[in-house]
């Protein structure tokens, strides 16, 4: 792909005469350089655990936010370029609370991931007054989960603004093999225990460092207890298990 | 200023009056009351101003979705402007949620509709009455201004002084003394609503011409007509 490069991947909104807009590839290929995340959806719950990149012994591994809580209910994991996802969850977040400050209820799962993608393709010079607030597309993809009335969901949105409901799901640099491995070990009638094992032990297999409770970071969003990010106690019981 | 401008100007001049006079009352009734697994939303058709009737049939319940009627009264333009208002936001509610909207959304919505217009209310009473989530009747009552609460029998409108407490006697059995209060049945809830209008178009002017009950159940809505007294 980077052998085709011309002219027509300065401008960030001008196609290509094939048809593609590269700097929306491109961002799609910044994800692949992130750290991997790992969403599994069960009837139970859902659970996001993702890789932490701690580059030097130094690094206060706590200091590595990425898994955060969109409300009660919803709960995001990220890979690429996590900064631009600030942005992205500030919107989300504001949305949540909207929609419960107007309807006096939850937001849907899918609703919240349509409020995010509608943001992505706000990049470059705007049409008629619509205020644009990217110069670049964002360079992060998002795992968004959460509990509404259809039940545990799970949805991938990356910044072509796309957005997909999965069972089960890896994104970041070891997505690759991690989406394999969810594809031989995902079950339908798996249970939420098992998939906080089995979405360590996906990720352990594409870490480069030997995953403990201070380099990875699970969460969960049940119907009981809403989004929770596990304490470090609470992934060592997870990790003694694989 | 010299003093003879001033005088000339100040002290003899008399201050214009300026009026703005938005709001009419075009008088009505509507009460709504929620059973069990039904709800019943009452209201009659005529619109009037002072002596004069505008309109024999000028309908103030209006069906909002499939499990939630709204009904208003006094000011019939701002109810008629409200209830285009939440038509629409009822309908980008349907397209952004994929979903219809439930009554305790609406009432929220409602609500916040209201109070947007805080300091230039929409001049309405407003009832709403339908099916919750869980299949039971609710009835919410609003004032001008998006105060609400969750009721089971309420009456708005010009003649509401004279259905309210037939309501709590009748409905909610308020200062009965007897201890065996039956349950509330749909043909119950009908009959008292028709009751009310027919008694309360006798002594109310603002109340009569048709009487048209919604009736909400978990299959859907109906509607039913009866004529009132004309004069």
């Amino acid at each position: 792909m980077f052998l085709t490069r011309s002219e027509y991947d300065r401008g960030v909104n001008t196609f290509s005469p094939e048809g593609r807009l590269f700097q929306v590839e491109y961002a799609i290929e910044a994800i692949k350089l992130g750290s991997t995340a790992v969403g599994i959806q069960t009837s139970e719950g859902v659970v996001l655990a993702v890789e932490k990149r701690v580059t030097s012994p130094l690094l206060v591994s706590s200091s590595i936010e990425k898994i955060m809580e969109i409300d009660t209910h919803l709960g995001c994991a990220m890979s690429g370029l996590t900064a631009d996802s600030r942005t992205m969850i500030d919107h989300a977040r504001v949305e949540a609370q909207n929609h419960h400050f107007t309807y006096n209820e939850k937001i849907k799962v899918e609703s919240v991931t349509q409020a995010v993608c509608d943001l992505a393709l706000r990049f470059g010079e705007s049409a008629h007054g619509e205020e644009s607030i990217m110069s670049r597309p964002f360079g992060v993809a998002l795992l968004i989960a959460g509990v509404d009335e259809k039940g545990p969901q799970l949805y991938h949105a990356d910044p072509s603004g796309t957005f997909m409901q999965y069972d089960a799901k890896a994104i970041g640099s070891g997505s690759e093999g991690a989406q394999t491995e969810l594809q031989e070990e995902y079950d339908k009638s798996i249970s939420l225990v098992n998939a906080e094992t089995l979405s360590l032990k996906v990720l352990k297999q594409v870490m480069e460092e030997k995953l403990n409770n201070t380099n990875v970071q699970l969460a969960s969003i049940t119907p009981e207890h809403g989004f929770r990010i596990y304490s470090e106690e609470e992934l060592q019981v997870v990790i003694d298990r694989l | 200023m010299n003093p003879v401008d001033f005088y000339n100007e100040t002290l003899t001049s008399v201050p214009t009056e300026h009026g703005f006079y938005p709001y009419e009352s075009n008088g009505g009734t509507a009460l709504a009351i929620a059973g069990e697994d039904f709800c019943v939303v009452a209201s009659d058709t005529r619109q009037s101003n002072g002596y004069l009737i505008n309109a024999r049939y000028a309908p103030k319940a209006f069906k909002m979705s499939e499990k939630a009627v709204l009904a208003n009264s006094v000011f019939a333009a701002d109810g008629n402007a409200l209830v285009r208002r939440l038509t629409q936001r009822i309908q980008w509610y349907k397209h952004s949620h994929e979903k219809e909207i439930s009554i305790t959304a609406l009432a929220q919505l409602v609500s916040n509709t209201l109070y947007y217009k805080r300091f230039f209310p929409f001049y309405t009473q407003v009832l709403l009455g339908g099916i919750d989530e869980s299949g039971a009747g609710v009835v919410y009552s609003f004032d001008p201004v998006g105060s609400y609460g969750l009721e089971v029998c309420r009456a708005n409108g010009t003649a509401s002084a004279l259905i309210q407490p037939f309501l709590d006697n009748q409905v909610e059995f308020k200062n009965v003394q007897f201890d065996d209060k039956p349950r509330m049945t749909l043909d119950r809830a009908i009959c008292i609503a028709k009751d009310a209008f027919t008694s309360a178009t006798e002594r109310d002017i603002y109340t009569g011409d048709h009487l048209e009950i919604f009736i909400i159940k978990q299959d859907g809505i109906t509607i039913e007509s009866y004529p009132l007294k004309k004069d």
